[in-house]
Protein backbone atom coordinates (compact mmCIF):
# COMPACT_ATOMS: atom_id res chain seq x y z
CA UNK A 1 0.00 0.00 0.00
CA UNK A 2 1.32 3.61 -0.70
CA UNK A 3 1.83 6.12 1.75
CA UNK A 4 1.80 9.81 1.01
CA UNK A 5 -0.69 9.34 -1.34
CA UNK A 6 -1.63 12.52 -3.45
CA UNK A 7 -4.98 14.80 -3.05
CA UNK A 8 -6.52 12.87 -6.09
CA UNK A 9 -6.24 9.13 -5.10
CA UNK A 10 -8.79 9.43 -2.58
CA UNK A 11 -11.36 6.25 -3.39
CA UNK A 12 -14.51 7.35 -3.63
CA UNK A 13 -17.68 5.28 -5.61
CA UNK A 14 -18.53 5.87 -9.54
CA UNK A 15 -21.75 7.33 -8.55
CA UNK A 16 -19.89 10.48 -6.45
CA UNK A 17 -19.55 13.26 -7.65
CA UNK A 18 -16.19 15.41 -6.63
CA UNK A 19 -15.59 19.03 -7.24
CA UNK A 20 -12.77 21.11 -6.39
CA UNK A 21 -13.60 23.97 -3.69
CA UNK A 22 -12.80 27.10 -6.61
CA UNK A 23 -14.90 25.01 -8.52
CA UNK A 24 -17.96 25.04 -6.12
CA UNK A 25 -17.44 28.56 -5.38
CA UNK A 26 -17.79 29.56 -9.08
CA UNK A 27 -20.64 27.84 -8.94
CA UNK A 28 -22.02 29.80 -6.05
CA UNK A 29 -21.09 33.06 -7.56
CA UNK A 30 -22.50 32.01 -10.98
CA UNK A 31 -26.27 32.07 -9.38
CA UNK A 32 -24.79 35.31 -7.17
CA UNK A 33 -24.23 33.76 -4.43
CA UNK A 34 -21.27 34.38 -2.22
CA UNK A 35 -18.06 32.30 -2.74
CA UNK A 36 -18.19 30.77 0.25
CA UNK A 37 -20.20 27.33 2.03
CA UNK A 38 -23.45 27.60 2.35
CA UNK A 39 -24.57 30.22 4.49
CA UNK A 40 -26.97 30.20 7.27
CA UNK A 41 -29.82 32.51 5.78
CA UNK A 42 -29.88 30.56 2.65
CA UNK A 43 -32.55 28.26 1.68
CA UNK A 44 -30.19 25.07 1.66
CA UNK A 45 -28.29 25.42 4.56
CA UNK A 46 -29.18 22.67 6.90
CA UNK A 47 -28.98 20.23 4.21
CA UNK A 48 -26.14 21.40 3.13
CA UNK A 49 -24.00 22.04 5.69
CA UNK A 50 -25.06 18.41 7.16
CA UNK A 51 -23.87 17.18 3.94
CA UNK A 52 -20.87 19.25 3.78
CA UNK A 53 -20.01 17.33 7.09
CA UNK A 54 -21.25 13.93 6.65
CA UNK A 55 -18.45 14.02 3.61
CA UNK A 56 -16.31 16.16 6.10
CA UNK A 57 -16.41 13.14 8.89
CA UNK A 58 -15.59 10.75 6.29
CA UNK A 59 -12.45 12.71 5.15
CA UNK A 60 -11.73 12.86 8.73
CA UNK A 61 -12.11 9.30 9.20
CA UNK A 62 -9.67 8.54 6.25
CA UNK A 63 -7.29 11.35 7.39
CA UNK A 64 -6.93 10.34 10.80
CA UNK A 65 -6.31 6.47 9.54
CA UNK A 66 -3.58 8.00 6.81
CA UNK A 67 -1.70 9.45 9.50
CA UNK A 68 -1.54 6.16 11.70
CA UNK A 69 -0.34 4.42 8.63
CA UNK A 70 1.99 6.92 7.14
CA UNK A 71 4.16 7.12 10.53
CA UNK A 72 4.61 3.83 11.44
CA UNK A 73 7.46 5.29 13.47
CA UNK A 74 5.56 7.45 15.95
CA UNK A 75 5.02 6.78 19.59
CA UNK A 76 2.46 4.09 20.12
CA UNK A 77 0.06 6.07 21.94
CA UNK A 78 -0.24 8.58 19.51
CA UNK A 79 -0.87 5.47 17.12
CA UNK A 80 -3.24 4.50 19.50
CA UNK A 81 -4.96 7.78 19.70
CA UNK A 82 -5.44 8.07 15.39
CA UNK A 83 -7.00 4.92 16.00
CA UNK A 84 -9.16 5.95 18.17
CA UNK A 85 -10.13 8.65 15.90
CA UNK A 86 -10.77 7.19 13.35
CA UNK A 87 -13.30 4.80 14.77
CA UNK A 88 -15.07 7.93 16.24
CA UNK A 89 -14.95 9.34 12.75
CA UNK A 90 -16.77 6.60 11.67
CA UNK A 91 -19.47 6.65 14.09
CA UNK A 92 -19.62 10.25 13.33
CA UNK A 93 -20.41 9.95 9.23
CA UNK A 94 -22.31 7.47 10.09
CA UNK A 95 -24.66 9.81 12.19
CA UNK A 96 -24.71 12.47 9.62
CA UNK A 97 -26.00 9.76 7.22
CA UNK A 98 -28.63 9.12 9.33
CA UNK A 99 -29.00 13.21 10.08
CA UNK A 100 -29.57 13.74 6.45
CA UNK A 101 -32.11 11.20 5.78
CA UNK A 102 -33.62 12.80 8.80
CA UNK A 103 -33.88 16.48 7.21
CA UNK A 104 -34.92 15.22 3.15
CA UNK A 105 -31.24 14.52 2.32
CA UNK A 106 -29.02 11.52 1.24
CA UNK A 107 -25.23 11.31 0.97
CA UNK A 108 -24.70 12.20 -2.73
CA UNK A 109 -27.13 15.08 -2.61
CA UNK A 110 -24.69 17.75 -3.29
CA UNK A 111 -20.81 17.30 -4.68
CA UNK A 112 -18.14 16.54 -2.31
CA UNK A 113 -15.12 19.20 -2.47
CA UNK A 114 -11.62 17.96 -1.92
CA UNK A 115 -10.98 20.46 0.87
CA UNK A 116 -10.73 19.08 3.62
CA UNK A 117 -8.47 15.76 2.43
CA UNK A 118 -6.26 18.45 0.84
CA UNK A 119 -5.07 19.61 4.40
CA UNK A 120 -3.59 16.23 5.08
CA UNK A 121 -0.68 16.81 2.50
CA UNK A 122 2.21 16.92 4.65
CA UNK A 123 4.56 14.69 5.74
CA UNK A 124 5.19 15.80 9.37
CA UNK A 125 2.86 13.89 11.99
CA UNK A 126 3.31 17.44 14.20
CA UNK A 127 1.46 19.56 11.11
CA UNK A 128 -0.68 16.24 10.79
CA UNK A 129 -2.32 16.94 14.46
CA UNK A 130 -2.03 20.73 14.05
CA UNK A 131 -3.77 20.80 10.88
CA UNK A 132 -6.36 18.70 11.55
CA UNK A 133 -7.11 18.09 14.76
CA UNK A 134 -6.29 21.80 15.82
CA UNK A 135 -7.41 23.57 13.07
CA UNK A 136 -10.31 21.55 11.09
CA UNK A 137 -11.70 19.91 14.53
CA UNK A 138 -11.46 23.59 16.03
CA UNK A 139 -13.80 24.60 12.87
CA UNK A 140 -15.95 21.57 13.50
CA UNK A 141 -16.59 23.05 16.96
CA UNK A 142 -17.52 26.47 15.54
CA UNK A 143 -20.26 24.50 12.89
CA UNK A 144 -21.54 22.50 15.60
CA UNK A 145 -22.46 24.73 17.86
CA UNK A 146 -23.73 26.88 15.10
CA UNK A 147 -26.01 23.72 14.16
CA UNK A 148 -26.72 22.89 17.67
CA UNK A 149 -28.39 26.90 18.15
CA UNK A 150 -29.80 26.46 14.81
CA UNK A 151 -31.40 23.15 16.02
CA UNK A 152 -32.56 25.35 19.34
CA UNK A 153 -34.51 27.82 17.95
CA UNK A 154 -36.49 24.82 15.29
CA UNK A 155 -36.97 23.30 18.30
CA UNK A 156 -35.63 20.16 17.11
CA UNK A 157 -33.95 17.91 19.79
CA UNK A 158 -33.17 14.87 17.33
CA UNK A 159 -30.50 17.14 15.68
CA UNK A 160 -29.44 19.28 18.58
CA UNK A 161 -28.97 16.02 20.94
CA UNK A 162 -26.77 14.37 17.72
CA UNK A 163 -24.43 17.14 17.29
CA UNK A 164 -24.22 17.97 20.75
CA UNK A 165 -23.04 14.23 21.45
CA UNK A 166 -20.41 14.75 17.94
CA UNK A 167 -19.06 17.59 19.20
CA UNK A 168 -18.13 16.15 22.38
CA UNK A 169 -15.47 14.08 20.67
CA UNK A 170 -14.60 16.64 18.53
CA UNK A 171 -13.53 18.66 21.76
CA UNK A 172 -11.47 15.28 22.62
CA UNK A 173 -9.68 15.77 18.94
CA UNK A 174 -8.26 19.09 19.55
CA UNK A 175 -7.12 18.03 22.53
CA UNK A 176 -5.50 15.12 21.40
CA UNK A 177 -3.97 17.16 18.64
CA UNK A 178 -2.44 20.11 21.11
CA UNK A 179 -1.01 17.40 23.27
CA UNK A 180 0.48 15.82 20.59
CA UNK A 181 1.44 18.75 18.64
CA UNK A 182 3.35 19.36 21.80
CA UNK A 183 5.16 16.32 22.52
CA UNK A 184 6.59 16.26 19.10
CA UNK A 185 7.76 19.16 18.57
CA UNK A 186 9.83 19.36 22.46
CA UNK A 187 13.07 20.63 22.69
CA UNK A 188 12.51 21.68 18.55
CA UNK A 189 11.15 25.16 18.28
CA UNK A 190 11.69 25.23 14.29
CA UNK A 191 9.33 22.32 13.83
CA UNK A 192 7.00 23.79 16.54
CA UNK A 193 6.42 26.45 14.51
CA UNK A 194 6.35 24.74 11.33
CA UNK A 195 3.33 23.14 12.71
CA UNK A 196 1.99 26.45 13.64
CA UNK A 197 2.32 27.53 10.38
CA UNK A 198 0.31 24.87 9.10
CA UNK A 199 -2.60 25.49 11.27
CA UNK A 200 -2.69 28.85 10.65
CA UNK A 201 -2.82 28.24 6.67
CA UNK A 202 -6.17 26.10 7.40
CA UNK A 203 -7.43 28.79 9.50
CA UNK A 204 -6.45 31.24 7.34
CA UNK A 205 -8.09 28.70 4.66
CA UNK A 206 -11.89 29.00 6.60
CA UNK A 207 -12.27 32.52 6.99
CA UNK A 208 -14.49 32.90 4.12
CA UNK A 209 -13.53 36.20 3.25
CA UNK A 210 -15.42 37.58 6.67
CA UNK A 211 -18.25 35.57 5.94
CA UNK A 212 -17.12 34.99 10.21
CA UNK A 213 -17.71 36.59 12.53
CA UNK A 214 -17.63 35.70 16.47
CA UNK A 215 -20.94 34.17 17.94
CA UNK A 216 -22.12 37.42 19.47
CA UNK A 217 -21.30 39.63 16.57
CA UNK A 218 -23.03 37.56 13.89
CA UNK A 219 -26.32 40.09 12.67
CA UNK A 220 -29.82 38.16 13.33
CA UNK A 221 -31.64 38.15 10.20
CA UNK A 222 -35.24 36.24 9.93
CA UNK A 223 -35.30 33.20 8.06
CA UNK A 224 -37.20 30.03 7.31
CA UNK A 225 -36.62 26.39 8.24
CA UNK A 226 -38.97 23.85 7.10
CA UNK A 227 -42.22 26.80 7.39
CA UNK A 228 -41.20 27.75 10.47
CA UNK A 229 -39.94 31.90 10.51
CA UNK A 230 -37.33 31.83 13.15
CA UNK A 231 -34.44 34.97 13.63
CA UNK A 232 -30.78 33.38 12.74
CA UNK A 233 -27.33 34.26 12.32
CA UNK A 234 -26.28 35.51 8.93
CA UNK A 235 -22.14 35.01 9.34
CA UNK A 236 -20.75 31.37 10.00
CA UNK A 237 -19.79 31.70 13.56
CA UNK A 238 -16.65 31.03 16.41
CA UNK A 239 -17.57 29.47 19.23
CA UNK A 240 -15.69 30.38 21.88
CA UNK A 241 -16.70 28.72 24.40
CA UNK A 242 -16.43 25.45 22.63
CA UNK A 243 -12.82 26.42 21.73
CA UNK A 244 -12.10 27.33 25.47
CA UNK A 245 -13.23 23.62 26.47
CA UNK A 246 -11.32 21.96 23.56
CA UNK A 247 -8.15 23.88 24.88
CA UNK A 248 -7.50 26.60 22.74
CA UNK A 249 -6.49 29.52 24.54
CA UNK A 250 -8.14 33.32 24.68
CA UNK A 251 -4.96 34.18 22.43
CA UNK A 252 -5.50 31.88 19.83
CA UNK A 253 -9.02 32.37 19.71
CA UNK A 254 -8.64 36.31 19.43
CA UNK A 255 -6.40 35.90 16.87
CA UNK A 256 -8.57 33.96 14.59
CA UNK A 257 -11.29 36.72 15.39
CA UNK A 258 -9.30 39.09 14.11
CA UNK A 259 -7.94 37.22 10.85
CA UNK A 260 -11.76 36.73 10.00
CA UNK A 261 -12.27 40.65 10.68
CA UNK A 262 -9.22 41.46 8.50
CA UNK A 263 -10.81 39.34 5.95
CA UNK A 264 -13.74 41.15 5.41
CA UNK A 265 -12.21 44.36 5.34
CA UNK A 266 -10.57 42.93 1.86
CA UNK B 1 -26.60 5.78 -2.20
CA UNK B 2 -28.50 2.89 -0.90
CA UNK B 3 -31.90 3.17 0.81
CA UNK B 4 -31.65 2.83 3.73
CA UNK B 5 -35.15 1.49 4.32
CA UNK B 6 -38.71 2.26 4.53
CA UNK B 7 -38.91 4.87 7.39
CA UNK B 8 -42.53 4.53 7.63
CA UNK B 9 -41.39 0.97 9.03
CA UNK B 10 -39.00 2.09 11.66
CA UNK B 11 -39.78 3.48 15.00
CA UNK B 12 -38.35 6.50 15.85
CA UNK B 13 -37.87 9.94 14.18
CA UNK B 14 -39.32 10.13 10.36
CA UNK B 15 -38.03 13.16 8.15
CA UNK B 16 -38.68 16.74 9.13
CA UNK B 17 -38.66 17.70 5.33
CA UNK B 18 -39.49 16.61 1.88
CA UNK B 19 -36.73 15.65 -0.50
CA UNK B 20 -36.18 17.90 -3.25
CA UNK B 21 -37.22 16.63 -6.79
CA UNK B 22 -34.55 16.48 -9.43
CA UNK B 23 -35.92 18.66 -12.39
CA UNK B 24 -37.07 16.19 -15.15
CA UNK B 25 -36.01 19.67 -18.01
CA UNK B 26 -32.52 19.22 -16.29
CA UNK B 27 -32.09 15.62 -17.14
CA UNK B 28 -33.70 16.06 -20.29
CA UNK B 29 -31.47 18.72 -21.41
CA UNK B 30 -28.18 16.21 -19.97
CA UNK B 31 -29.81 13.50 -22.18
CA UNK B 32 -29.49 15.81 -25.36
CA UNK B 33 -26.24 16.89 -24.59
CA UNK B 34 -24.69 13.35 -24.23
CA UNK B 35 -26.13 12.68 -27.52
CA UNK B 36 -25.44 15.78 -29.30
CA UNK B 37 -21.73 14.67 -27.87
CA UNK B 38 -21.89 10.78 -29.42
CA UNK B 39 -23.23 12.55 -32.66
CA UNK B 40 -20.25 15.07 -32.64
CA UNK B 41 -22.77 17.76 -33.30
CA UNK B 42 -20.69 20.79 -31.88
CA UNK B 43 -22.46 23.54 -33.39
CA UNK B 44 -25.58 23.02 -31.60
CA UNK B 45 -23.60 21.98 -28.33
CA UNK B 46 -22.02 25.57 -28.48
CA UNK B 47 -25.75 26.78 -28.47
CA UNK B 48 -26.68 24.90 -25.02
CA UNK B 49 -23.35 26.46 -23.53
CA UNK B 50 -23.02 29.53 -20.78
CA UNK B 51 -20.30 31.71 -22.46
CA UNK B 52 -17.91 30.79 -19.18
CA UNK B 53 -18.72 26.84 -19.97
CA UNK B 54 -18.49 27.11 -23.79
CA UNK B 55 -14.50 26.67 -24.14
CA UNK B 56 -15.01 23.40 -21.67
CA UNK B 57 -17.37 22.00 -23.10
CA UNK B 58 -15.72 22.68 -26.68
CA UNK B 59 -12.93 21.10 -25.24
CA UNK B 60 -14.71 18.29 -24.42
CA UNK B 61 -16.79 17.75 -27.52
CA UNK B 62 -13.68 17.67 -29.27
CA UNK B 63 -12.02 14.50 -27.31
CA UNK B 64 -15.23 12.65 -27.86
CA UNK B 65 -14.66 10.46 -31.75
CA UNK B 66 -18.16 10.66 -33.42
CA UNK B 67 -20.16 7.95 -34.29
CA UNK B 68 -17.99 5.45 -31.75
CA UNK B 69 -20.47 5.91 -29.37
CA UNK B 70 -24.64 4.51 -29.68
CA UNK B 71 -25.41 5.13 -26.15
CA UNK B 72 -25.14 7.13 -23.15
CA UNK B 73 -26.02 6.84 -19.18
CA UNK B 74 -26.08 9.42 -16.41
CA UNK B 75 -24.17 7.79 -13.39
CA UNK B 76 -24.71 10.51 -10.96
CA UNK B 77 -26.35 13.80 -10.33
CA UNK B 78 -25.75 16.57 -7.24
CA UNK B 79 -27.18 19.99 -6.36
CA UNK B 80 -25.34 22.92 -5.32
CA UNK B 81 -27.92 25.67 -5.07
CA UNK B 82 -30.42 25.50 -8.24
CA UNK B 83 -27.31 24.09 -10.74
CA UNK B 84 -26.74 20.64 -11.12
CA UNK B 85 -23.63 18.48 -11.55
CA UNK B 86 -24.15 15.58 -14.13
CA UNK B 87 -21.42 13.20 -14.37
CA UNK B 88 -22.29 10.56 -17.63
CA UNK B 89 -20.44 7.73 -19.61
CA UNK B 90 -20.59 7.26 -23.48
CA UNK B 91 -20.49 3.75 -24.32
CA UNK B 92 -19.67 1.99 -27.89
CA UNK B 93 -19.62 -1.71 -28.76
CA UNK B 94 -16.05 -0.99 -30.20
CA UNK B 95 -14.92 1.89 -27.84
CA UNK B 96 -13.35 2.23 -24.41
CA UNK B 97 -16.45 3.94 -22.72
CA UNK B 98 -16.06 8.05 -22.30
CA UNK B 99 -16.85 9.45 -18.92
CA UNK B 100 -17.62 13.31 -18.49
CA UNK B 101 -18.59 15.64 -16.00
CA UNK B 102 -20.74 19.04 -16.28
CA UNK B 103 -22.75 21.66 -14.33
CA UNK B 104 -26.17 22.68 -15.98
CA UNK B 105 -27.95 25.97 -14.51
CA UNK B 106 -30.72 27.66 -15.67
CA UNK B 107 -30.04 30.68 -18.36
CA UNK B 108 -33.07 32.55 -19.93
CA UNK B 109 -35.53 29.17 -18.98
CA UNK B 110 -32.83 26.90 -20.84
CA UNK B 111 -30.48 24.50 -18.73
CA UNK B 112 -27.31 25.23 -20.38
CA UNK B 113 -23.67 23.98 -19.40
CA UNK B 114 -21.68 26.30 -17.13
CA UNK B 115 -18.44 23.86 -16.92
CA UNK B 116 -17.61 20.38 -18.38
CA UNK B 117 -14.97 18.56 -17.19
CA UNK B 118 -13.67 15.25 -19.23
CA UNK B 119 -13.19 12.30 -16.52
CA UNK B 120 -12.12 9.86 -19.35
CA UNK B 121 -9.12 7.75 -17.41
CA UNK B 122 -9.36 9.90 -14.69
CA UNK B 123 -10.47 8.74 -10.80
CA UNK B 124 -12.84 12.09 -9.98
CA UNK B 125 -12.78 15.42 -10.63
CA UNK B 126 -10.39 16.50 -7.80
CA UNK B 127 -7.52 15.45 -10.35
CA UNK B 128 -5.87 18.55 -11.90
Amino acid sequence: MERMIAVDRLARPDNHILAPLERMFQARVDQGFSPTNVMPHEEDFLKGRLHGIAVGEMQAMEAAGRTLFDFPDAPWEFQLDMARQVWDESRHAEIFIKLLEYVGSYLGEFPETEVLWSCTQIDDPACRVAGINRGLEGLACDVFEQIIRLAQRMGDEVIERAVDYVLADEITHVRMGSKWMRKLTEGDPERLKKAQDFQDNIDNLFNFQGGRTAQEASPQVPIEVGGRAIDFDSTLTIAREARILAGFTDDEIERLLKAASRSAAY
Amino acid sequence: MSSLGERVNVLGPQPIFERFATPPAMLAAAGRILSLMAAGDAEALAGMATAAGAAELAAVAAAVRPGVYDRHEIIATARLNYHHYVKARLYGPRAEPFTLQFRLGEESGEWRVWEAINLTGRRGAWTR
